[in-house]
C-alpha cells in the first residue's frame, strides 16, 4: 500500500513489475517509430537491413530524405506558423481571461465561467465541423449583402488557427488562471499605492508575477496546436499542416521518412514540453 | 476619471476578449449547427427533423453510434484500469526522485503528436509488423498475422492516446490523499482490499470523475486513431461525420450527425459529474 | 502501579542512513497506566511510537505486546491502536462510520456494531452524533472521535502522537483534562507523546524524558520535578536558574560550588562529585524565598542580596529578575502568591534564599 505498511516481497515485486510493464507499453511505440528512422529499407518495418541516414538526409529520387521532402518540409513550417499565431492568441486572450475570472466581479460570472470551460468537454471533430460552418455561412451574408468575398472565412490557414484558437484557450486560462490565484494582490494594490495606474501596476507587478505561467501557457498551446488533427481537418484548405500530410501518407502506405519526422517531432516536442514543465508546471496542476 | 468608470473600463477591456471568444467561436457556431441541422438539404427557409429521421431509419448510422458511445465507454474504463495502479504507485509508493522522474515519463510521449502514437501502433501492429515478427520468431505463430485494422486495435490505440488524460488527474488526487489515512485504517485492522475500497478509490473519485469525462469525450471525438488502426470500416461515428461533410458534400446530414453527437457527449459528461457529484470547474481543474 | 505488564521495551533502536533516531531504549508499563514519553522536537518520540504501532521495524531490540514479541507482525494484527498526529479521521465517511470502521473490520454483525458504536459515543460524552461529517466537528470533538475510533477495539494500549498539538491553548488544556479523566474511567493504557511538560506532568502515571534518541530518566512528574537525574532533565523539566562553576567542597549529599560569577552556594549533589569536578547548577526559581530584609530569611545556607531588575508579571508564575550585588549574577525568583512582595519595583533591594536541597549539581561536561 505504502512504504510503511509491511507487504509480501512477491506483492511489491509482482506491482513494480506491472508498473515496468506500463512503461514499456508507453514507450514501445515510440521507440520503434525511432529507431526504423534508421533502417536500411524502404518500409518502416522489421528485418533490421543495417544503419542508414537516408530518411534524413538522401536527396532522391529512390529514397526522398526529410531535408528533401517538400511536402513535409512545407507542413511542418505551416504548423509552426500556425502554432505561433495560435499560441500568441491563446496567451493573451487567456490572460485577459485569467483577470476577468480572478479579479473582476459582475452578473453571470459563473455562467460565463462554466461556459469558458465547454470547449474542453466539446469533441474537437463538432468545434471543427461548427466554426466551419459558422464561417461559411457568415461569409456568404458578408457576399450577398456587400458583394465582397472574405478570403479568411473559407477553408483555410485563417480558419485553422481560429479553430485551435477556440479550445487551446480554455488550457491557456486554465494555466494563468491558477498562477493569478496564488498573486498577492495586496502587491497590486502597494504598486496603486506608490502612484501607478491599474494599467501600469498589471503590467510592471502582476504580469511580471505570471511570466512563468505564461510561458507555460504558450509551450502548451505551441504544443496542442502543433500536433492537432481533429479540428484541423475540416478547416484546412489547399496549405495542410504537418499532421494533416502525415496522416494521408501514414494512411496510403508510408517510407520510413515519416519515422524520420516522427522522431524530429519527438525531440522538439520533448523541449519544448520542458520548457512548459519547468515554467508553468504549477499552473498546470493546481 | 471617477473610480467607478475606470473600475468599469478594466472590466470592459477583460471582458471583450472572452466575449468575442465565446460568441463567435463556441455559441454562435453551435446555434448554426443546429440550425443547419433542421434543414433539409438543399431546401432553404424550412424546418424538417429529416436529417433525424434518416438517422434512426438508416441501420448503419444508429449502429455505428451505439458502437462508437460503447467502445467509448470501454476504452475509458479500461484506460481507468491501466491508470489507477499506475498513478496510485507514482502517488503513493514512490519516494523522492523516483516518484518526479516517473510522473515525467508519464507526460513525454503525449508532448508528441497524436499521429506519431498512432503511427508507431501501425508499425507494432501490422502483418510485416514487429509484435507478429516476433511471435513467429519465438514460434508461438507459424507465420505473419495482420492484428491491425479490428476493434481491438482500436480499443489499443484509444486506451493508449487516452492515457495521460488520466494518469495526470489521478496522481493529481491521489498525491493530496495523506499517507496517515492509510497507516490509520490499516492499524484499525483494515486490509489492502478494504482500504481500497473504503479510502482510496472515494479519496480519488474527484481524480477518477475529471479523467473519465476527460478521455471519454475524447475517445468519442476522435478521428484519427479509429481512421488509422481500423482502416476502411472502423466504423467509428466522426468517420460519418466526416463523409457527409467532405466526401457527399451534404453539410445538413452532417451537421445532424455532429449534433447528435455533441448531445451524447453532453449527456454523459453531464452523467459523469452527477454520478460523482462534481462540477465542470473541479473536473477540469484537477488537469 | 505495578499489575501485569502490557508493554515492554527492550533495547530497541533504529536508524535512518547512519543518523540514529532511536538507539537502546528500554522499558516497561503496567496495565492500565498513563505513560509518556517527553522529549524535544526531533528527538525520536514519532519513530519510537511507529515501532510500537508496527509502521517502522528496530534495526534492533524487542517489542512485547501483552508478553508476545511483536517483531514481524503488521500493525493491523497488533493489539495497539494509534492516534496519529493530525487525527486522520476518515473524511468520506460519517462519525459513526469512522469509529465503526475497525469493527466492520473484524466482521462483528451490524446491530452489534450499531450499538457499541453508540455506547462509544456516549462513553466520550458525544450522544448523538453519529450521522455528522467529521468537517463538522469542531477541534475537540475530533480528537475524541479519534480516539474512540481506537477504543471501541478494546486495544491493550493506545498510543497518541501528540494528539494535542493541533489544538489552540485554551482547548489544549481543557483537553489535558479531559484526557486524563477519560483514560482514569475506561482504564486502557496510555502510551502518551509530547513535547510539552505540561501535558506530561498533569496527565501522566509515569513520565520518560527522552533526548537525542535515549531515554534520560523514567520516573513519576514529582520525582522528575523534584529529583531529576541528569542535567538535561533538570534543564527540560520546569523552569531553572542555571549557573556553571566547580566543586569548592563535597560533604556526604550535599556540595559547596563556586560559580563562575563567584557566588558560593549549596546544593545537593546527584552523582559522586570531588572538589575540583567542573558543575552545572540548577535552583528552581520557585524554591527561592524572597524578602525585604535579611533577617527573614531564617537559617538558610544559600543567601544573595541584590536589586529587583524586572518585575515580570503573569499572575500565578509571576517572577522577579534579580541582580546579585557581589558577582553582578542574574537570578530569577518566583514571586510568593501570599502578595507579600507584590508591590516590588525595579532598583530595590531585595534578599534571596533557599535551603541546600533547592539546588541539584550535576558534572559538567568539559
Ligand atoms: N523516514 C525517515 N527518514 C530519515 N530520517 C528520519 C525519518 N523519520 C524520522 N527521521 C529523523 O529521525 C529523527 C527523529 O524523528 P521523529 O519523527 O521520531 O522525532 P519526534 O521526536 O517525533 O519529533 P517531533 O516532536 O518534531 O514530532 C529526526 O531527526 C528525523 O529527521
Ligand atoms: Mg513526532
Amino acid at each position: 500500500m505504502i512504504p510503511s505498511i509491511p507487504q509480501a516481497a512477491y506483492a511489491r515485486r509482482l506491482y513494480a513489475t506491472y508498473v515496468g510493464a506500463f512503461f514499456l507499453y508507453l514507450f514501445a511505440p515510440l521507440a520503434v517509430v525511432a529507431v526504423l528512422g534508421f533502417n536500411d529499407s524502404l518500409f518502416p518495418a522489421l528485418p533490421w537491413e543495417g544503419f542508414t541516414l537516408d530518411w534524413f538526409l538522401s536527396p532522391g529520387p529512390r529514397r526522398v530524405g526529410l531535408l528533401h521532402d517538400q511536402g513535409l518540409l512545407r507542413g511542418m513550417v505551416t504548423s509552426a506558423q500556425v502554432a505561433l499565431w495560435v499560441a500568441g492568441l491563446s496567451v493573451a486572450v487567456g490572460t485577459c481571461n485569467a483577470f476577468l475570472f480572478e479579479q473582476e466581479e459582475f452578473p453571470l460570472k459563473q455562467a460565463l465561467y462554466a461556459l469558458a470551460l465547454t470547449p474542453l468537454v466539446i469533441p474537437g471533430v463538432i468545434l471543427g465541423i461548427s466554426i466551419l460552418l459558422f464561417s461559411s455561412t457568415v461569409a456568404g451574408a458578408i457576399e450577398h449583402w456587400i458583394g465582397v468575398e472574405v478570403e479568411a472565412l473559407r477553408p483555410g490557414l485563417p480558419l485553422v488557427v481560429l479553430g485551435q484558437f477556440s479550445f487551446i484557450t480554455t488550457l491557456a486560462t486554465l494555466i494563468i488562471s491558477a498562477r493569478l490565484r496564488k498573486f498577492d494582490r495586496s502587491l497590486e494594490e502597494a504598486a496603486l499605492n506608490l502612484g501607478a495606474s491599474r494599467a501600469v501596476a498589471i503590467w510592471t507587478v502582476t504580469l511580471r508575477f505570471l511570466r512563468p505561467a505564461l510561458l507555460g501557457a504558450a509551450a502548451v498551446a505551441f504544443l496542442m496546436s502543433f500536433e492537432n488533427f481533429n479540428t484541423t481537418l475540416f478547416l484546412v484548405g489547399s496549405d495542410a499542416t504537418l499532421p494533416i500530410t502525415m496522416f494521408i501518407s501514414v494512411r496510403d502506405g508510408s517510407t520510413p521518412v515519416i519515422n524520420a519526422v516522427s522522431l524530429l517531432l519527438m525531440v522538439g516536442s520533448a523541449g519544448i514540453g520542458l520548457i512548459g514543465i519547468f515554467s508553468g508546471f504549477e499552473g498546470k496542476r493546481p | 476619471m471617477s473610480v467607478r468608470a475606470q473600475r468599469l473600463l478594466g472590466l470592459a477591456v477583460f471582458l471583450t476578449p472572452a466575449l468575442l471568444w465565446l460568441l463567435l467561436l463556441i455559441v454562435l457556431p453551435h446555434v448554426d449547427l443546429l440550425l443547419l441541422s433542421i434543414r433539409p438539404k438543399g431546401g432553404a427557409g424550412a424546418v424538417s427533423p429529416a436529417n433525424y429521421t434518416r438517422f434512426f431509419a438508416e441501420p448503419i448510422y444508429w449502429n455505428t453510434f451505439a458502437r462508437t458511445a460503447a467502445y467509448s465507454i470501454l476504452a475509458t474504463f479500461l484506460t481507468l484500469l491501466i491508470a489507477f495502479p499506475v498513478a496510485y504507485y507514482i502517488a503513493k509508493v514512490a519516494r523522492g526522485r523516483a516518484k518526479g522522474i516517473m510522473f515525467l515519463l508519464c507526460l513525454l510521449p503525449f508532448w508528441v503528436s497524436e499521429l506519431v502514437r498512432v503511427y508507431g501502433w501501425m508499425i507494432l501492429l501490422r502483418e510485416s509488423g514487429i509484435l507478429s515478427g516476433l511471435l513467429v520468431w519465438t514460434g508461438l505463430l507459424p507465420r505473419p498475422v495482420e492484428m491491425l485494422y479490428n476493434d481491438l486495435a482500436i480499443l489499443i490505440g484509444l486506451v493508449y492516446t487516452s492515457m495521460l488524460f488520466m494518469v495526470v488527474p489521478l496522481v493529481t488526487v491521489l498525491d493530496s490523499l495523506d499517507d496517515s489515512l492509510i497507516e490509520a485504517a490499516y492499524d484499525l485492522g483494515g486490509t489492502a482490499p478494504s482500504i481500497l475500497r473504503e479510502i482510496v478509490i472515494p479519496h480519488a473519485m474527484p481524480g477518477i470523475a475529471a479523467g473519465s469525462i476527460v478521455v471519454f469525450m475524447l475517445t468519442l471525438g476522435n478521428y484519427l486513431t479509429p481512421a488509422l488502426l481500423g482502416g476502411k470500416e472502423s466504423l467509428w461515428f466522426t468517420e460519418q461525420i466526416y463523409n457527409q461533410f467532405i466526401i457527399r458534400f451534404n453539410w445538413e446530414q452532417g451537421s445532424a450527425f455532429g449534433f447528435l453527437l455533441l448531445i451524447l457527449s453532453s449527456a454523459i459528461v453531464w452523467v459523469g459529474l452527477r454520478l460523482t457529484g462534481q462540477t465542470l470547474a473541479s473536473a477540469v481543474q484537477t488537469r | 502501579m505495578t499489575g501485569p505488564i502490557d508493554l515492554e521495551v527492550r533495547d530497541v533502536a533504529r536508524s535512518f542512513g547512519g543518523f540514529r533516531a532511536v538507539q537502546g531504549v528500554s522499558f516497561e508499563i503496567p496495565k492500565g497506566s498513563f505513560f509518556s514519553i517527553l522529549g524535544p522536537s526531533g528527538c525520536g518520540k514519532t519513530t519510537l511510537l511507529r515501532m510500537i504501532a508496527g509502521f517502522l521495524e528496530p534495526d534492533a531490540g524487542d517489542i512485547l505486546i501483552g508478553g508476545r514479541s511483536m517483531l514481524g507482525v503488521p500493525p493491523n494484527r497488533r493489539p495497539v491502536n494509534l492516534i496519529f498526529q493530525h487525527l486522520a479521521l476518515f473524511p468520506m465517511m460519517s462519525v459513526a462510520e469512522n469509529v465503526a470502521y475497525g469493527l466492520r473490520r473484524r466482521g462483528v454483525g451490524r446491530a452489534e456494531i450499531r450499538e457499541r458504536v453508540e455506547g462509544m459515543l456516549t462513553r466520550i460524552g458525544l450522544p448523538g452524533t453519529g450521522e455528522k461529517r467529521i468537517d463538522q466537528l469542531s477541534g475537540g470533538q475530533k480528537q475524541r472521535i479519534a480516539i474512540a475510533r481506537c477504543l471501541v477495539l478494546e486495544p491493550t494500549a493506545l498510543l497518541l502522537d501528540e494528539p494535542l498539538g493541533a489544538l489552540d491553548l485554551k482547548l489544549r488544556e481543557q483537553m489535558k483534562v479531559e484526557l486524563k479523566l477519560l483514560q482514569e474511567q475506561i482504564g486502557t493504557t496510555f502510551v502518551y507523546i509530547t513535547h510539552d511538560q505540561s501535558e506530561a506532568l498533569v496527565m501522566s502515571d509515569q513520565v520518560a524524558v527522552m533526548n537525542e534518541g535515549r531515554f534520560e530518566q523514567v520516573d513519576t512528574p514529582q520525582g522528575l520535578y523534584y529529583r531529576p537525574q541528569t542535567a538535561f532533565v533538570a534543564g527540560f523539566v520546569g523552569e531553572s536558574n542555571r549557573w556553571q562553576g566547580a566543586v569548592a567542597a563535597a560533604a556526604g549529599e550535599e556540595v559547596r560550588v563556586r560559580t563562575r560569577e563567584g557566588m558560593d552556594l549549596v546544593a545537593r549533589m546527584a552523582d559522586g562529585l570531588t572538589a575540583g569536578h567542573p558543575v552545572e547548577v540548577f535552583v528552581r526559581p520557585e524554591g527561592i524565598t524572597l524578602a525585604r530584609a535579611e533577617a527573614e530569611l531564617g537559617a538558610l545556607p544559600n543567601r544573595l542580596a541584590g536589586t529587583v531588575e524586572t518585575v515580570l508579571f503573569d499572575g500565578a508564575k509571576s517572577r522577579v529578575m534579580v541582580r546579585e550585588a557581589r558577582t553582578g549574577g542574574e537570578i530569577t525568583a518566583a514571586l510568593p502568591q501570599s502578595g507579600r512582595c507584590a508591590d516590588l519595583a525595579p532598583g530595590q533591594t531585595v534578599h534571596l534564599g533557599w535551603e541546600a536541597g533547592g539546588g541539584v549539581c550535576f558534572r559538567r561536561a568539559e
